[in-house]
């Protein structure tokens, strides 16, 4: 009996301890726990500090994604307004979120850097069809961008060497 | 074998013929050789250094001319003291190579390092990344570093146009000089050249307009880099992602091998396949950019039916109950004789015979025909079938002893890969005769380049056969050959008249020799030579027939049809005179301009066309189509003959559906289903299935009227002639019919058209250094037929008379409808590339005829002739000869068809004021 009191109050004391202690859980969605810096949550198209787009659309990311949830499909610059740097760029770019399975497979294809997986992790849905992300929804604004423009993105219409004039 | 040459190489013995590089003597032994400038298609050059190998020979004694021995006996081997290129080292007897050791790997770590030295790697927006033998070579063999400074390489702008069609990226280029040689060799058309020298040596076009040459896709196909990419292709999407479906071009006869690159249904680009027996890994531009109709958004998409005067949307079921009803009133009234069908030669071979099945047995009417009507309609064509060229004949392979006759056709404009075979064929040692009434690209090249005027076709043939039967001994050889007394009285008293005919008779008493001592003879004709009368394909099959080699290995006609499936509709019987496999029918009926003026005359109720433009190439015709009780366009297209029709019925394109063609050289081939429809329309057969079911139910025969008795006996009757109702489930079935039933095409199936896949002599692992220059044929190679003549034991001259044509004093001038292959047709729908290469409105006008008229280029003058009259400006040029004006054939706004008469026209030449 005297056995059963005690244990009890052993419990107590545990509960006691903590109740002036800082709680461990957060009021989410009220409080959000900041993630770690190299937490995969949802991508970002990002861009340059130009405004430029990083994306190239050369679906490399799409190669090596796992879970096939990438689409891309490339288009060609308008010189007079160009969309990326260099001639190619994505004219369609969606990704799957109920496919991906947040590897960074695609971080590590992306040869221009434009694709980050990032800290958002809400990512529930009503229906699939929301559940595509299009470019619209992954590109960062345009005065968030970063870097610039490597001189392998910069020979479109550069001449270093004048143009040949041959007289037929 | 005597002629071939033992060498070793990485250890193994290897026996190859004499000649042989050693880069193609190591595919032997499996043994990778990697090489950028070599290409197994054309003759090596040694550029790029990348096939450097250890070569030793056998010492010599120079005293005794002996090997040298050492102790073990062995010949001793004095290595050359510096690399050898691979590719332009050919073997000797004893040789021995080294391929695989560390100086030959350090050499070719060196080329890569050099040539990435002015390379941007800027592989993820490259349309070659993927399939890039540069990335694939840098890969296995390149060095992990370089020592050369990123930002020291040459920078170019980029892109360049080259033409409308390619793209040059001049950083790219790796300068190995594989689409200079493409043009010079083997396209014939030397339009690209290098320039500058040192850093800033690069490619240009020589030619204006730019990249002038109808082969230029191949050029970025063959570029190892991707410095030569396509602005069809350009930025469509990643290699890898796409997924090539087997396919036959249906542009033209040839019927080259393709594959429709598809990716999210829909069609990225079109590749060749090899298939060395029809296109070897060519392709022309308008084969590989006219693809844009299968996906055009002008297609017809649903059912029409003219109601209150209009085409409006209808459903399947009320369409083809329209047409099925009024089918059967008109077939109960009159019967088939008033009905008319027109199924054109882009309809596959299943089509084809369903559609003669249809009419035959179904409606009871023998009117059918594949062409349009027009006085450009060519005339059908028995030659070609009947004394073809011989069946396993690899024009691939012809060389030395084979004499090429090209006879009144323009292989450039009409076939267009075919062109690229006889050169080929002159490449390799053979002798190309060509015999034509203006000059052609072949010319250049020909040994004997004659040039006749137009009307004495049949006078030349004779000139080249009278030879022949003189030189025919009297014994019992003449007895085998059917026809031969005919033949010699046809050409008795003959004289060739050289004022008139352009040509002298030593010239064409050579060339009867050189096509009598050929050991091969192939023989082309085109147009020019169908429309000049039947005695010049049956003059031409005399000349083969005469020089013992109708039926024989690797000879016979080639027949330069119109149409991607003309031979099929021939072959099936899609024609009035003659049922499938040529058999003769008791009854002909009326062939399509007869239709025309049987409709015009009300005695024709009813014209079904498919894949037919009557008004389109003749816009008389639609007087008489307006007469009609009935007209069913069964089309692609809203063509001008479906805006008069009464029902229209959209049909799939060959991108959207399976079939087979058979191509000029008789070669039935098949191609499948590319893309997935995304409009409501059916294939041919199904459609014409559909109608002849219908045609024998309940539901017609009521809706015809009459007492139940009498229905009932129709129905009996009707049941009799179709005998069974049609069940084919897919076109697989009905080619099964076909192979039943027609008794050329014995033998061809889906299976058998699978057919073997291996070319080239294809390994293992190949596609690492040829990745992207040559596209494996997994889909079969098809099945050619075999001539008539091949299975005859006696052969038949064909009834020939010389004709001369009546000079009308009037009109001094030869008028020539000439095809080129860019034209107005509906296949370049929304091909927007190839506009500005399209055959323009004009007159081409010799400049010395020109100045006789005194016009100048762009004035317009008016072409005469019996039938009528045309207007267009002139363009001054070599192109056509003194005294012959060309206007193009099936280009908009000419008005040729109201004018010519046959083939080529006298006609009156007036300037306007």
């Amino acid at each position: 009996m005297l056995k059963g009191t005690m244990a009890y109050f052993k419990g107590l004391k545990t509960t006691a301890k903590y109740l002036f202690k800082k709680p461990v859980t957060v009021e989410y969605p009220e409080v959000k726990r900041p993630v770690r810096e190299r937490f995969r949550g949802r991508h970002e198209l990002k861009r340059f500090a130009n405004g430029l787009e990083r994306c190239i659309g050369c679906s490399l990311c799409a190669a090596a994604c796992p879970a096939d949830a990438i689409y891309v499909v490339p288009g060609q610059n308008d010189p007079a307004k160009p969309r990326s740097a260099g001639e190619r760029h994505a004219a369609v770019y969606e990704i799957n979120m109920l496919r991906c399975i947040f590897c960074g497979y695609c971080e590590d294809a992306c040869p221009t850097n434009a694709i980050v997986l990032e800290h958002q992790y809400e990512l529930a849905f009503y229906d699939r069809r929301a559940s595509i992300y299009t470019q619209d929804m992954l590109l960062v604004p345009v005065d968030k961008g970063h870097g610039e423009v490597p001189p392998v993105l910069q020979q479109t219409g550069k001449q270093l060497n004048p143009p040949a004039q041959i007289d037929l | 074998m005597p002629d071939m040459v033992t060498l070793t190489i990485d250890g193994q013995t290897v026996s190859v013929p004499k000649g042989t590089l050693v880069v193609e003597a190591a595919r032997q032994v499996e043994n990778l050789i990697p090489v950028f400038c070599y290409h197994p298609k054309m003759a090596p050059v040694g550029m790029c250094r990348m096939c450097v190998v250890k070569v030793g020979t056998p010492k010599m004694d120079p005293a005794t001319r002996q090997p040298v021995v050492d102790a073990d006996g062995k010949s001793v081997i004095a290595m050359m003291p510096r690399l050898q290129t691979a590719c332009t080292t050919p073997v000797s007897e004893g040789m021995v190579v080294v391929t695989q050791d560390s100086e030959v790997e350090h050499a070719q770590r060196g080329v890569l390092e050099a040539l990435l030295t002015s390379h941007p790697l800027d592989c993820p927006v490259c349309d070659k990344g993927g399939e890039c033998p540069l990335q694939n070579l840098t890969m296995g063999w390149g060095p992990g570093k370089t020592r050369f400074d990123y930002n020291d390489k040459v920078h170019f702008e980029k892109p360049v146009p080259l033409g409308d069609l390619i793209y040059l990226d001049r950083e790219r280029c790796i300068l190995c000089a594989r689409c200079v040689r493409f043009q010079d060799e083997i396209a014939g058309d030397p339009v690209l050249g290098f320039y500058n020298r040192g850093r800033a040596w690069h490619i240009i076009s020589q030619s204006d307009p730019e990249f002038d040459s109808k082969f230029s896709g191949n050029t970025t196909d063959i570029c190892p880099v991707g410095a030569l990419t396509s602005a069809d292709f350009r930025f469509k999407a990643r290699v890898w992602e796409l997924q090539p479906i087997p396919t036959v071009c249906n542009h033209c006869s040839v019927g080259c091998n393709m594959t429709f690159d598809t990716r999210s249904n829909d069609i990225k680009r079109v590749m060749p396949r090899e298939n060395d027996a029809v296109n070897e890994i060519w392709l022309c531009d308008r084969g590989r950019f006219g693809h844009h109709f299968n996906t055009s958004k002008q297609r017809l998409t649903t059912p029409l039916v003219r109601k209150a005067g209009k085409l409006q949307e209808a459903t399947w079921e009320e369409a083809l109950s329209i047409v099925a009803q009024q089918l059967d009133g008109i077939r109960s009234t009159t019967g088939g004789k008033a009905i008319g069908g027109l199924a054109g030669t882009s309809l596959a071979n299943e089509d084809l015979y369903a559609f003669q099945r249809f009419f035959r047995e179904t409606l009871g009417s023998a009117n059918i025909d594949h062409r349009s009507g027009s006085a450009l309609d060519l005339p059908l064509d028995d030659a070609g079938a009947q004394y073809g060229i011989r069946s396993g004949t690899d024009l691939s392979t012809l060389g030395k002893g084979t004499v090429v006759l090209v006879f009144g056709a323009d292989p450039e404009e009409e076939a267009p890969v075919h062109l690229l075979r006889i050169r080929g064929i002159n490449t390799r040692g053979g002798s190309v005769i060509t015999l034509n009434g203006r000059p052609t690209k072949l010319d250049s090249i020909a040994k004997h380049a004659l040039r006749y005027k137009y009307g004495s076709e049949s006078a030349i043939l004779a000139a080249l056969l009278k030879p022949l039967l003189d030189s025919t001994p009297a014994d019992g050889k003449r007895a085998t050959l059917r026809g031969f007394n005919d033949l010699v009285a046809a050409l008795k008293g003959f004289n060739l008249d050289e004022q008139a005919s352009g040509i002298s008779a030593d010239k064409l008493n050579t060339v009867a020799e050189l096509i009598n001592s050929a050991e091969n003879l192939v023989i082309f004709y085109g147009r020019d030579a169908l429309t000049a009368g039947a005695s010049v394909p049956a003059g031409l099959a005399n000349l083969l027939v005469m020089t013992r080699k109708a039926g024989a290995t690797n000879s016979g006609l080639i027949s330069l049809l119109k149409g991607a499936n003309a031979r099929g509709a021939l072959d099936l019987g899609v024609r009035p005179d003659r049922g499938p496999n040529y058999a003769a029918l008791s009854n002909a009926g009326l062939d399509a301009k007869q239709m025309l003026s049987a409709a015009r005359e009300g005695k024709l109720k009813a014209l079904y066309v498919a894949g037919v433009d009557p008004v389109g190439d003749n816009p008389a015709a639609a007087e008489s189509l307006k007469k009609l009780g009935l007209l069913v366009v069964q089309e692609l297209f809203l063509t001008e003959t479906a805006k008069l029709a009464d029902v229209v019925l959209p049909v799939l394109s060959v991108a959207e559906r399976e079939g087979t063609y058979t191509n000029a050289e008789r070669r039935v081939q098949r191609f499948r289903q590319a893309i997935r429809p995304t409009i409501n329309a059916r294939p041919d057969w199904q459609i014409l299935q559909a109608l002849a079911n219908q045609l024998v139910s309940e539901a017609v025969l009521s809706a015809a009227g009459g007492d139940k008795s009498r229905k009932q006996t129709r129905r009996e009757e009707d049941k009799a002639r179709v005998r069974s109702e049609w069940t084919y489930a897919s076109p697989a079935e009905i080619l099964m019919d076909i192979q039943a039933n027609v008794a050329g095409y014995k033998g061809v199936s889906y299976a058998s058209l699978q057919g073997p896949t291996g070319q080239w002599g294809r390994q293992a692992n190949e596609n690492y250094y040829f990745d992207g220059t040559s596209y494996q044929n997994t889909g079969g190679l098809g099945v050619q037929l075999p001539a008539a003549v091949e299975t005859s034991s006696i052969q038949t001259l064909q009834p020939f008379s010389v004709s001369t044509p009546a000079s009308v004093a009037d009109r001094p001038w030869t008028l020539v409808g000439a095809t080129f292959l860019y034209d107005d047709g509906a296949l370049l729908t929304d091909t927007d590339l190839l506009n500005n290469r399209k055959a323009k409105a004009v007159v081409a006008l010799n400049p010395v005829d020109a100045d006789k008229l005194g016009v100048k280029n762009g004035e317009r003058v008016t072409v005469s002739s019996g039938r009528g009259s045309l207007s267009l400006p002139v363009h001054r040029t070599k192109l056509a000869p003194e005294g012959v004006v060309v206007v193009p054939v099936g280009v908009n706004n000419v008005g040729l068809v109201s004018v010519v008469e046959g083939g080529a026209t006298p006609v009156a030449i007036r300037r306007e004021a």
